[in-house]
């Protein structure tokens, strides 16, 4: 089985510091990761990996989503490819997506894309169902279980306040979400390898195929915003069973306990 | 002039540091009560090559060298000063006398599963009338046919109870002294004869043992001897001069957490209505922490980066292991004093990291004899150099 996961690097959030009153994000520290995301779809597809099954990992991005490449090899992946080019500079979802599905078509198709569900950074959740779209694959998301044989992909998939368990034909496209699939650590002799010893394929447009035109957007950036402020719950305090007591009755009068 | 770290070890130290936050910080506490690093722990640092950091690939290492070697010292010194001297002791030590001197059959039949943490390794110098003057030694090793026979007592052997393997120095010809007359073998410690005798009740480090080691009648053939016959004494004096590099980056790691602990809790202690952290006396006491711990931090890796490129190393690494168990007693010492009162509680790490601390100026040759070795190298002809 081939199973292609396309990742993305983003600033490691653990260096930004926001300011709501001056609605900015500051940058302290300028490090790069591979979003929690897309490090579950590479935990994912190494789970199902076995031993004559191949994963790739993809990423578009700038020449430094190397490091996001090498760190997937160290992780387990077989082979990865920088997809990246001057042209490509100015990321949209919809280049993106035309970015992917070239790239999967030149390396053959795939049996399984398995992509995060949200990116750790714009989250917009577009990537996954979009390039099922592209490629002509079915598409799962939000997925938390996962197998896949014969041609067929179980999956579970978070629903309300349950689950559901669906079936789809090979070939498809699963997204996973970060808390689903807790990342290994990478084995040290492979992180030496991964910069030492192995490569990272890099391909441009003129490699997939692709022309100005293919990378037009169809959505336009028209600024960001912070999200408004979290409505802060009702605040109980006194000695602890008054507070049980008065927190079962606001309970009961929401309606939330009989 | 290029002070930046390769990439392969900037994602080496984000994997490490995930793994001791994660796997090994919330178990320090317990590990210095139940006086034992879970084997469980050891046995996941195996499995990402943390057994072997320094070794190349081909003996099962990880082929990080010294630098990643110390890279992986100072985060664990970050969190656990025990499990740094655990795996400390077996790989910077005891599995660094093989590397150096070892053949290649010895090599592959013990360094390869000692770097993969199959086997765990122990260094055995110390003797009841031989520490600082290592040469005092009374084991002695004598030849019958093919093997040697081995009597004696180590003492304060660390990591002697639990492992597979032990490196030791035995006297093989007593009127020929240090330089011939000491020889070192390596001793698989299911050798009948070999016994544990008494554990150390220590201050700190609690969760590393430290054995005394008994060596009655131990027969070990020739091929067990480790280097040349009759040097010995070089073999030990080689590897501790390479695991004093990584002792010091220990000690850096275990500064850093003395830093960020007196930081955080600055920012968080009120008194007089102010946090603690607007104080100038806070500033001050920082500040010299954090200049100190920079010094050190250049120190311990030129060092590692000398060994690595194979240049001359020893004064070096005597100072990393000096400046650096003396920083990290002032540093430790200092956020104590930040912490007040709640840093000499039991309850909290500082203590635990204050008692810990104090046997890195003792333990690998003390900080005495490091200055010993740093002025034996000034004192030879041309032995002050000014840089080029």
């Amino acid at each position: 089985m081939k199973i292609i996961v396309p990742i993305k690097q983003i600033l490691d959030p653990q260096g930004l510091t926001f300011r709501r009153d001056k609605e900015r994000m500051f940058v302290n520290v300028e490090e790069y990761i591979i979003g929690p995301a897309s490090k579950a779809a590479i935990e994912a597809a190494l789970r199902l990996k076995g031993e004559d099954d191949q994963v790739l990992a993809l990423s578009v991005g700038p020449p430094r989503a190397d490091d996001a490449l090498r760190e997937a090899l160290a992780l387990g992946c077989d082979a990865a490819y920088l997809l990246t080019d001057d042209a490509f500079q100015e990321p949209n979802i919809s280049a993106t997506v035309r970015i992917l599905a070239a790239a999967i078509e030149k390396l053959g198709g795939a049996n399984l894309v398995i992509t995060g569900h949200q990116s750790g950074d714009t989250a917009a959740g577009q990537v996954g169902p979009r390039l099922a779209e592209a490629l002509g694959y079915a598409q799962v998301t939000d997925v938390c279980a996962l197998q896949a044989a014969d041609g067929e992909l179980q999956a579970t998939r978070r629903w309300d306040d349950g689950f559901v368990a669906l079936r789809a034909l090979l070939p498809a496209v699963v997204t996973v979400a970060p808390e689903a699939f807790p990342p290994r650590y990478a084995p040290g002799a492979r992180i030496m390898n991964a910069y030492r010893e192995w490569e990272v394929t890099i391909w441009g447009m003129d490699d997939l195929g692709l022309t100005e035109g293919d990378l037009t957007p169809r959505l336009a950036f028209r600024g960001e915003s912070f999200p408004p402020p979290l409505e802060v719950g009702e605040e109980f305090r006194g000695d602890p069973e008054t507070v049980a007591q008065e927190v079962v009755t606001a309970l009961r009068l929401q309606k939330l306990i009989g | 002039m290029d002070f930046s770290f390769p990439k392969e070890y900037q994602l080496f130290r984000r994997m490490v540091r995930e793994f001791c936050e994660s796997e090994v910080r919330p178990l320090a506490k317990i590990i210095d009560r139940e006086h034992r690093v879970p084997f469980e722990t050891i046995k996941k640092a195996a499995e990402l090559g943390l057994m072997g950091v320094p070794f190349p690939q081909k003996y099962g290492g990880m082929g990080g060298g010294e630098i990643g070697y110390c890279i992986l010292m100072e985060e664990l010194g970050r969190v656990c000063t025990s499990t740094t001297t655990v795996i400390g002791a077996h790989t910077g030590i005891g599995a660094m006398a093989i590397y150096l001197d070892g053949t290649e059959e010895q090599k592959q039949k013990y360094l390869v599963p000692l770097a993969q943490g199959k086997a765990i390794a122990a260094f055995g110098l110390t003797e009841p009338q031989a520490g600082s003057d290592a040469a005092a030694i009374q084991t002695t090793a004598v030849r019958d046919g093919n093997e040697f026979v081995i009597n004696g007592t180590k003492v304060f052997i660390t990591n002697g109870d639990i492992a597979d393997i032990i490196t030791v120095m035995a006297v093989t010809d007593p009127a020929l002294g240090a330089y011939g007359g000491i020889t070192a073998f390596i001793v698989e410690t299911d050798t009948p004869g070999f016994s544990i005798g008494s554990l150390e009740n220590k201050m700190g480090i609690r969760g590393s043992s430290t054995a005394e080691c008994v060596f009655q009648d131990v027969r070990v053939p020739k091929e067990s001897i480790l280097g040349q016959f009759g040097a010995g004494f070089l073999t030990f004096m080689k590897t501790l001069d390479i695991g004093r590099a990584s002792l010091g980056a220990g000690c850096l790691g275990g500064c850093r957490a003395a830093l960020e602990a007196s930081i955080r809790w600055a920012k968080a202690r009120e008194q007089f209505g102010v946090p603690i952290a607007t104080k100038q006396a806070i500033h001050f006491t920082i500040a010299d922490m954090a200049a100190e711990i920079e010094a050190l931090y250049s120190l311990v890796y030129r060092t590692a980066w000398l060994i690595d490129t194979g240049q001359p190393h020893i004064q070096e690494a005597a100072a990393c292991k000096l400046i650096g168990s003396e920083t990290a007693h002032r540093c430790i010492d200092r956020a104590l004093q930040i912490h007040g009162a709640l840093g000499y509680s039991r309850d909290h790490w500082i203590e635990l990291g204050w008692r810990d601390q104090r046997i890195s100026e003792i333990y690998e040759g003390t900080n005495e004899i490091q200055r010993l070795v740093i002025a034996a190298h000034l004192f030879r002809p041309h032995g002050l150099r000014i840089p080029a």
